[in-house]
């Protein structure tokens, strides 16, 4: 069996390069026709943003790595890529590589819990495609298992690692409670988006957004359901929000310390979250000398990120646990193929003599006594057989004596007489 | 009885200390340690109880005829309070605030505490059980709200100076940490007017040195008054936030102070002995 994989990845490719092979789901069906069709029996394709990813059983010793990277070169009809910009695995090397890319070690931020959701979205295309055969069903289920395993006994997803993702992290460590909240977003640019997406996703009570470019902050209000205030009296409002982020493109303060002044005086001084996550900074830094101001800028939501990247990071040792002992059970999984067919032999031939030796003197017996025949009889199979079939699958397992362990098996098929093996492999 | 008193006497500082560092070690590391720190606490107040029961045992009254004896109980009620809060809320990283609490009333109690077999007649009564029993968990409301409080500004500061370490990991966020001090003063006020009541229906009968301007009843009245003005203020929207756990902190500091001063200090009939 020859299972190889390579991958152009974040390590590996600039954006443009990456961009230039990513997959849209057309084109991963028509390619996992193609690669079906002479070079791969079964297999899986990865394409994420920061990845294009081939693995897969060829149908021949004699297909490599080049093959799978010219077929996707020559696919997607791009020029310059180089063979050295692409990783390259073989034998358990893959399944390796596919355990470490579902618990999120290998992405470009440490435990992206996307990548979880991305593998196995290509897992379940490429079954619909029946690209995935007997082996690639395994490796599925142990790289679900695996992600699964990476979620709940690690830390490894755990905390913020974007700026839009900290800012709401700093909300929740102030508000018990987002849906009894109300956020005002300034600047409907980019992260302004993203901020506002994810206040709406943690079910904020209330959101409202306004912006210099009026048309632009209806259009992301429709989208999002929310109210829209216009640029030049926003500040009359914002007494009304518990929570302030602002990302705009201005050169200037937009909101002295007298406007936050002004507004607490307003709220009874409620406590407010100002998350400034524009560059230059929307917003007076020294309004956070205001009692139950908090204030945060782009750099210290920057240290939460490194915080948690770091945390990430410490996690790792525990995940690469989790897959070392995963991999030893896929290994042992792997192994126990080879002595499976010879197990199942050996106790096939040993039943037919039992039954036909039961039925030729079963005449003896009286009738109440026919059943206890064939259960002792079977009994003394199953002790006689016992001891022989845990030596077989130790075999499997011995890694440090392959050439013994051939012959071995090899004298086992031969005293037993179980040649009727030779020709199922061979098939 | 009384050498098993004196070595759980030795042993419950110990308890407490091993407990706290057991928190300790919880709110440091990413190893959540919920179910050993749960049952080593709940191990500690079952030894804690056990106790309190054989001293009331031997010695023929409950131990609440000084400030050493009702320190022991103190530091039974407000880590045992903690622990039910714990059940109820699920929060982490607060307990060992808490408990150091305990260790401390623990072990000056266990430095100090005698071996009183003689105590006055009216301190075997039921009535007084109830007054002393609902004082102590009225005190270890207002303790824990205290600690909360503290645990607010601690945060609060954290916050303001952008300062992201393990106060900012571990701790629930304000509004969690006001509620639970808010609830924990309301519920100690409760107790403490309980108290008070049977205080004043039950003390004049019984004791001849009674007098309204006994020092421990003003301080206790002072330290009501003080309790009840925050709550009414809380209730009615005019008091929140770091305001509201400033003035539980200051709610504790007098109470305590009030409990050392009665006893040590000023000539009053809470003087047992």
């Amino acid at each position: 069996m020859n299972i190889i994989g390579i991958s152009i990845n974040h390590r590996t490719a600039s954006v443009e390069l990456r961009e230039s092979l990513n997959l849209n789901s057309d084109e991963l069906k028509n390619l996992i026709s193609t690669l079906k069709q002479n070079i791969l029996k079964e297999g899986l394709i990865i394409s994420t943003c920061n990845r294009t990813e081939i693995l897969g059983i060829t149908y021949s010793d004699s297909i490599s790595f080049d093959n799978l990277i010219s077929t996707l070169i020559n696919f997607k009809k791009v020029n310059g890529i180089s063979s050295d910009l692409f990783e390259k695995y073989r034998s358990l090397q893959v399944v390796e590589h596919l355990f470490r890319l579902i618990t999120g070690i290998d992405s470009m931020l440490v435990g992206d819990n996307q990548i979880f959701k991305q593998v196995k979205d290509s897992f379940q295309l490429a079954d619909e495609h029946n690209f995935i055969g007997f082996y690639f069903k395994k490796i599925m289920d142990f790289c679900l298992r695996i992600g699964k395993r990476a979620i709940t006994e690690t830390s490894i997803s755990e905390g913020a690692v974007t700026i839009s993702f900290a800012a709401v992290q700093l909300i929740e460590k102030i508000f018990a409670n987002l849906s009894k909240k109300s956020a005002l977003i300034i600047g409907t640019g980019e992260t302004g988006e993203i901020a506002a997406k994810h206040l709406r996703e943690k079910g904020v009570a209330r959101l409202a957004l306004t912006n210099r470019t009026f048309d632009k902050a209806e259009k992301l209000a429709k989208e999002l359901n929310t109210a829209v205030f216009p640029f030049d009296n926003f500040k009359e409002h914002l007494h009304k929000f518990d929570i302030i982020i602002s990302a705009t493109g201005s050169q200037n303060v937009i909101l002295t310390k007298d406007d936050i002044e002004k507004a607490m005086t307003k709220r009874n001084y409620e406590p407010i979250v100002i998350a400034d996550i524009a560059v230059p900074r929307d917003i007076d830094i020294s309004c956070r000398d205001i009692e139950n101001v908090f204030y945060n800028d782009i750099d210290s939501l920057k240290i939460i990120v490194e915080q948690n990247l770091q945390k990430r990071r410490n996690e790792i040792p525990k995940v690469e646990k989790i897959i070392e002992e995963e991999l030893n059970n896929f290994s042992e999984w792997l192994n126990s193929l080879q002595v499976s067919p010879i197990i199942k032999s050996l106790r096939e031939k040993f039943e037919s003599i039992r039954a036909e030796e039961v039925a030729n003197n079963i005449n003896k017996f009286a009738a109440e006594d026919r059943e206890k025949l064939e259960i002792v009889t079977k009994k003394i199979i199953n002790k006689l057989l016992h001891y022989p079939t845990v030596e077989l699958k130790k075999y499997a397992n011995d890694e440090n004596a392959q050439d013994l362990n051939r012959i071995r098996l090899s004298v086992v098929k031969e005293i037993f007489g179980l040649n009727s093996i030779k020709d199922e492999e061979k098939n | 009885m009384i050498e098993t008193i004196h070595t759980i006497n030795i042993l419950l500082p110990i308890f407490y200390f091993l407990t706290f560092l057991i928190y300790l070690y919880d709110f440091q590391t990413d190893d959540k340690l919920t179910k050993s720190k749960r049952f080593f606490l709940s191990l500690t107040l079952v030894v804690h109880l056990v106790y309190i029961l054989l001293r009331t045992i031997e010695f023929d009254h409950p131990p609440i005829t000084n400030v050493f004896e009702v320190f022991t109980l103190l530091a039974f009620s407000v880590s045992f309070s903690y622990l039910i809060l714990e059940l109820v809320t699920n929060i982490r990283g607060t307990g060992l605030f808490i408990i150091i609490l305990s260790f401390a009333f623990q072990i000056v109690s266990s430095l100090f505490i005698k071996d009183l077999f003689q105590v006055r007649e009216e301190l075997r009564s039921n009535l007084l059980g109830i007054h002393v029993f609902s004082a102590l968990i009225g005190y270890a409301g207002i303790t824990i709200s205290a600690v909360y409080g503290f645990l607010y500004l601690l945060l609060y500061d954290s916050l303001k100076q952008n300062k992201f370490g393990l106060l900012f990991d571990r701790l629930p966020n304000l509004e969690i940490l006001e509620k639970l001090c808010f609830y924990s003063a309301v519920i100690g006020f409760i107790l403490l007017t309980i108290a008070i009541t049977i205080g004043i229906i039950w003390l004049p009968q019984t004791n001849i040195n009674f007098s309204y301007t006994d020092p421990k009843l003003l301080g206790t009245f002072l330290i009501w008054i003080i309790y009840g003005i925050g709550i009414l203020r809380k209730f009615y929207g005019k008091l929140r936030g770091r305001k509201l756990v400033i003035v539980s902190i200051i709610g504790f500091l007098l109470t305590i102070s009030s409990t050392i001063l009665s006893n040590f200090l000023a000539k009053s009939f809470h003087s047992f002995y």
